[in-house]
């Protein structure tokens, strides 16, 4: 079984399901295919606007699409049980600023289910995976920039996702940082963790992924093995072109 | 309680934990929750006292008395004034005429009994501060008038001699309230309908920082996140109307010099209460609804609430409001609240009295609540 399945999905913003309008440009996503299996890690890249994030947002259940399906290890979306199964760090850094980091853990942690114990002893955890266990107890709007990175990784791994969903997680952090996030990515993966990495970084994804889905104005335009590819980028700006996208 | 039941009591919960937290540690919204209305209270209590006196209980004038005469009935006449409740005797101050007593507001009328005054000879003069009131005017000259004839006609209360032809019927005041009675009520109310400001400012924060969606990448459902938000504004509306009420009965008697009771059925507030509170947690959540920014919200709750209190007889005493403005005012929820409450301060009314005033916040509530189910936008 794969870890995930998106079949023909298409969606479209401000459109009602069972509604359809010609264009295919007017589309978010269309006719949209992808298989992610157990275990993988898989980089998903495109340039700005092409529906990296709608596709992510459509995965973790905070939109709903027009046709198709999307399926988390089986389960048909929107399911319960397929929510419990995933771990989503969002490009913004989705934390509540006026808790602290325990606190955040604390109530993302019962949003997904778990009870008192197991979340702190997770937590602890986490927080030293990620290197933040002196900062547990300070409030999240006192982090520098890497630590905010961290913790949003934290939050989406306390509660040991099966599929964890990374939407640009090392943008804007320093070197070390981001090299503590891939070495967090790379033992997680080595663990069994499926993740999908949605990312601007060329580098970080040859380094860290084994499969790459190129996605260019609502639809998957290449699908392959990342040891197929000599220079991502130059592979990336051939497909997709060299024009600015400012739409 | 199941599995299933436990794991969402204890989602709602931490729901209702986290939002009292953040809202907690925002200084700013304390003060404006807590401090505006104790603030509101106590000045404006000071600022409508005048205006209480005046209509219901009268205020002594402050009158110079210069006796000239030295005769039995002259002296009568002086003590007779000394000794009645409306007046407040007071000592020319040194150097200052009648204008410039008046001027000054030293007095606000003098007496001058000149030698003659026993047979008949020269009047009694009065001469008031030309801007008193009226009726304060006509008041101070029938009683002085009364008090001349007492003591020309040898009478010692002439009250009594008419009292077989003359009886006051004036029922009890049900209708203006005192300072207190207007002001803690009507700026608790406000500032429970000031609500709608954080209110609605966090959840467009938690929408637009991605708080909110990522809440809804976990296995919890839309309602719940609802209740979560609305159960904690509405606990602190609650804790907002007690700190007020407790601030009105042991602080600002004390302040003001006026006692505030309760009323005959105090019990009463508790139902009132929870429907204002409701009413107001209302409000909060259409705003959220509505206000597409941070700028908006905080917009449409401010202006909301303050001009609900001007037409609803917050700022301005209903009481004294023109026929009107009377009639707008039922327009505003806060005047079927601020009613509801005078009903047990003021009224001392039957709960029967009071139940369409807590229908129609009720029905307000409801309103505001399916406006916000319609229009919500959570992502």
């Amino acid at each position: 079984m794969n870890a995930l399945e998106i079949s023909s999905i298409t969606f479209s913003y401000g459109l009602l399901p069972g509604k359809t309008i010609p264009e295919e440009s007017a589309y978010a996503l269309h006719d949209f295919f992808l298989s992610v299996a157990d275990g993988q890690m898989h980089a998903l890249l495109g340039p700005n606007g092409a529906g990296k994030t709608t596709l992510m947002r459509i995965i973790t259940g905070q939109l709903r699409v027009m046709s198709g399906n999307v399926a988390i290890y089986g389960n048909v979306m929107p399911n319960q049980d397929a929510l419990r199964s995933i771990g989503y760090a969002p490009q913004p850094i989705s934390l509540y600023t006026t808790l602290t980091a325990m606190e955040n853990l604390r109530f993302f942690g019962t949003m997904a289910g778990l009870q008192a114990r197991e979340i702190n002893d997770r937590s602890e955890k986490i927080l030293e995976e990620t290197g933040l266990s002196s900062y547990a107890l300070k409030y999240v709007n006192t982090y520098s920039g890497g630590m905010l990175r961290r913790l949003n990784l934290a939050v989406a791994l306390l509660h040991s996702p099966k599929l964890l969903l990374l939407d640009e997680p090392t943008v804007g952090v320093d070197p070390q940082s981001r090299h503590h996030i891939y070495e967090t990515l790379s033992k997680l993966n080595a663990e069994g963790m499926t993740i999908l990495l949605c990312t601007h970084i060329m580098d970080e994804a040859q380094r860290l992924c084994s499969r790459v889905t190129l996605v260019d104005k609502g639809s998957a335009i290449f699908n392959g093995n990342m040891n197929e590819i000599d220079n991502l980028e130059k592979f990336f700006l051939e497909k997709t072109g060299r024009g600015l996208r400012d739409e | 309680m199941t599995s299933k039941g436990n794991f969402i009591s204890r989602q709602l919960k931490e729901l209702i934990r986290k939002e009292l937290l953040i809202l907690l540690r925002d200084r700013q919204t304390i003060l404006l929750l807590f401090l505006m209305p104790v603030a509101l209270i106590f000045f404006l209590s000071l600022a409508i006292k005048g205006v209480y006196t005046d209509k219901i209980t009268g205020r002594q004038i402050q009158l110079v008395l210069e006796n000239e005469s030295g005769s039995p009935k002259a002296l009568l006449l002086e003590e007779k004034i000394k000794s009645n409740k409306l007046i407040m005797l007071i000592e020319r101050p040194p150097g200052m005429d009648n204008d410039r007593i008046f001027e000054h507001g030293k007095a606000q009328a003098v007496i001058f009994i000149p030698k003659g005054f026993d047979d008949g000879t020269k009047p009694v003069e009065i001469q008031f501060d030309p801007v008193l009131d009226t009726g304060y005017k006509i008041a101070m000259r029938s009683l002085l008038t009364s008090l001349t004839v007492e003591v020309v006609m040898d009478i010692d209360n002439l009250e009594a001699v008419v009292s077989n032809f003359l009886v006051e019927k004036t029922k009890p005041n049900r209708e203006f309230p005192s300072p207190l009675q207007q002001s803690v009520p009507a700026y608790a109310i406000f500032a429970m309908f000031f609500i709608a400001v954080p209110m609605s400012i966090g959840f467009l924060k938690e929408k637009n920082d991605g708080t909110l969606q990522r809440v809804f990448t976990y296995p919890v459902n839309a309602k719940m996140i609802a209740l979560g938000k609305v159960i904690p504004y509405y606990l602190i509306n609650l804790i907002q109307f007690v700190l007020m009420l407790l601030v009105g009965v042991y602080l600002m008697p004390k302040i003001v010099g006026m006692p505030f009771h309760l009323g005959e059925h105090p019990w009463y507030l508790i139902p009132v209460t929870v429907i204002v509170a409701a009413a107001a947690t209302g409000f909060g959540v259409g705003v959220a609804a509505l206000a597409r920014t941070s700028e908006q919200s905080s917009t449409l709750a401010a202006t909301g609430a303050i001009l609900m209190g001007v037409f609803g007889g917050i700022m301005v005493p209903h009481v004294v409001m023109p026929l009107v403005m009377k009639k707008l005012a039922m327009i505003s929820p806060m005047y079927w609240a601020h009613q509801a409450y005078l009903d047990i301060f003021l009224r001392d009314a039957a709960f029967g009295t009071i139940l369409p005033k807590l229908i129609v916040l009720t029905l307000f509530s409801g309103i505001c609540f399916y406006i916000a189910g319609r229009r919500i936008k959570w992502i």
